[in-house]
């Protein structure tokens, strides 16, 4: 067994009470998490993978819409690099991948490297051929959405985010529809987007619990609390946070084989059971 | 499809195989069968099928046919083409939550006919030419308007947040996903209220007479009993029009080739 050493640095992003309702009904409540720049002294680039788990109806997507910037919070807020979000702050990959239907794989990259206002609208198609080149889609660039795999369309939308410049993602439901095949290749393509640089930060938002474990170094467990009656309280908040890398599951290759995983993705189970 | 459906019988072209469905091959025989079986049952109140070619012959040569073809044709895209920037202007309008009700008493007006509207029209008119053209985009702007409107309500929100995500402008957002990303439905839709107008078409030059068409000759033919010649016109509006919506099927396919076809509408 390896211990990986690491530093948290500094805060990437701050959740602070964030309270969230929807047609008049609470959906989050108290919301307080962050995020901070973890550094490895023996691995340069290494980004950070965390993980919001919680069941159906928890609030996991209004929390990415928040965490986007998409939707405002009825209270509290959320900040990135110190300033409040707003839409375009970080990369979302929907749960569908949309795409634009009318445009090529390429065409779909190209618009959004156009987006980024701090890259040379001039390389954008070299730029998004050299991403395409790297994930695997060289031969796709031709394609129409509607022509790729479920996999091969969530690598192009994830390709769109980082050609926008985006070195901020937050995933929803990644392994959702997948086959065993394809949610590992989703894993990797997870893990290697976030050691594309080192403030590189992936937030997956899931209730897939093993996948989840497998990627991240931290989980949040969203749900809602009981009162001392039983009944749930209403509104949601992180009623967990696991620290993977402490408990030396992050971090190492084929982690899943070893029983500790095993414990701790029961471990997980049982809470997620009582939400 | 079994194995047998597959074989091609010796040197002749499947009907897939040259772009036209089975089903659509079928469906024409059977229609045909039908107007054959009708037209025997009608027995010698309906012209034989000779006369009307033979009056269809006179037509094009004696009565200027192509030409009263040739404005039906003009006036119908030009309608074609004031609807469709009315309609789809008044669908992208939807976004915007305070226009919504002005669509939706543009779609009321999908029931409350042509007929009594003519006068109307015919005050604020300069001409015969404007005349039938404000009847038929009258006629036209409530469907395609509804069907319009429609299909950009059903964009889903996860489009307009994958497009603001990438930090798009709101005009480039409306752009990318309400304009660009509806065109195939706009095209389709285009398709089917060109088939309405088309249809209006005869009945509204037949109630405006100014600068001729089609729909004037055939009250024409009618009012002296022509009845060779009146059936070769239906036969000939039939034809242009079937024409018309395949070339627009066509131009659809040209233009978005990105898109799925749609077999459920013939």
């Amino acid at each position: 067994m390896t211990i990986h050493a690491c530093e948290r640095r500094e805060t990437l992003l701050a959740i602070q009470d964030v309270h969230a309702e929807l047609g008049g009904r609470p959906v989050l409540r108290g919301v307080d998490a962050a995020i901070r720049n973890l550094v490895r002294p023996d691995v340069a680039g290494q980004g950070q993978v965390v993980g919001v788990l919680g069941p159906s109806g928890s609030g996991k997507t209004t929390l990415l819409r928040l965490l986007a910037g998409l939707a405002a919070p009825a209270r509290g807020r959320v900040l990135v690099d110190g300033a409040p979000v707003r839409p375009g702050a970080v990369g979302v990959v929907f749960q569908r991948c949309p795409l634009f239907e009318h445009r090529t794989v390429l065409g779909n990259l190209v618009a959004a490297a156009r987006s980024d206002a701090s890259a040379a609208a001039a390389g954008a198609a070299d730029r998004a051929r050299a991403l395409l080149s790297r994930f695997g889609l060289a031969a796709r660039e031709d394609a129409w959405p509607r022509e790729l795999s479920g996999g091969e369309r969530q690598r192009v939308a994830i390709l769109q985010q980082l050609l926008c410049g985006h070195t901020f993602l937050l995933m929803d439901e990644p392994f959702s529809a997948l086959d065993p095949l394809h949610k590992a290749r989703a894993c990797e393509l997870i893990v290697e987007v976030s050691r594309l640089g080192e403030r590189n930060t992936v937030v997956v938002v899931t209730h897939d619990i093993p996948e989840a474990a497998k990627v991240c170094d931290t989980l949040w467990l969203l749900g809602r609390e009981r009162a001392p009656s039983g009944a749930p309280v209403p509104g949601s908040r992180i009623v967990e946070t696991y620290d993977l890398i402490a408990r030396e599951l992050a971090w190492h290759d084929g982690i899943e084989r070893a029983p500790r995983f095993a414990d701790f993705v029961r471990e997980v189970t049982d809470r997620f059971v009582g939400l | 499809m079994s194995n047998v459906d597959l074989l091609p019988i010796a040197g002749h072209r499947p009907a897939a195989a040259i772009g036209v469905p089975r089903g659509t091959l079928a469906g024409a025989a059977l229609a045909a069968a039908a107007i054959g079986l009708g037209w025997r049952a009608a027995g010698a109140a309906l012209p034989a099928p000779r006369e009307v070619l033979a009056a269809l012959a006179t037509l094009w040569t004696e009565r200027g046919l192509a030409g009263e073809l040739a404005a039906s044709l003009a006036l119908n895209a030009e309608a074609i083409a004031w609807s469709a920037a009315i309609s789809l202007a008044l669908a992208y309008l939807t976004v915007l939550p305070p226009l919504r009700p002005l669509v939706g008493a543009v779609s009321k007006l999908r029931f409350s006919g042509l007929v009594g509207w003519g006068f109307v029209f015919t005050l604020w008119a300069r001409d015969g030419h404007q005349l039938k053209l404000w009847m038929l985009v009258f006629g036209m702007v409530p469907f395609f308007a509804t069907a319009m409107a429609a299909a950009v309500a059903a964009i889903p929100r996860e489009r307009f947040d994958h497009a603001r995500a990438l930090r798009l402008s709101p005009p480039r957002v409306a752009w990318e996903v309400v304009v660009r990303g509806t065109l195939d439905d706009a095209l389709e839709v285009l398709r089917q209220n060109a088939a309405i107008g088309w249809m209006m078409l005869t009945m509204v030059e037949g109630v405006v007479r100014a600068e001729g068409g089609v729909g004037t000759l055939m009250l024409d033919e009618q009012k002296h009993l022509h009845l060779p010649a009146v059936f070769a016109l239906i036969l000939v509006v039939l034809a242009v029009g079937a024409a018309q919506d395949a070339a627009l099927a066509w131009l659809r396919r040209a233009i978005c080739p990105y898109a799925e076809r749609r077999e459920a509408a013939p």
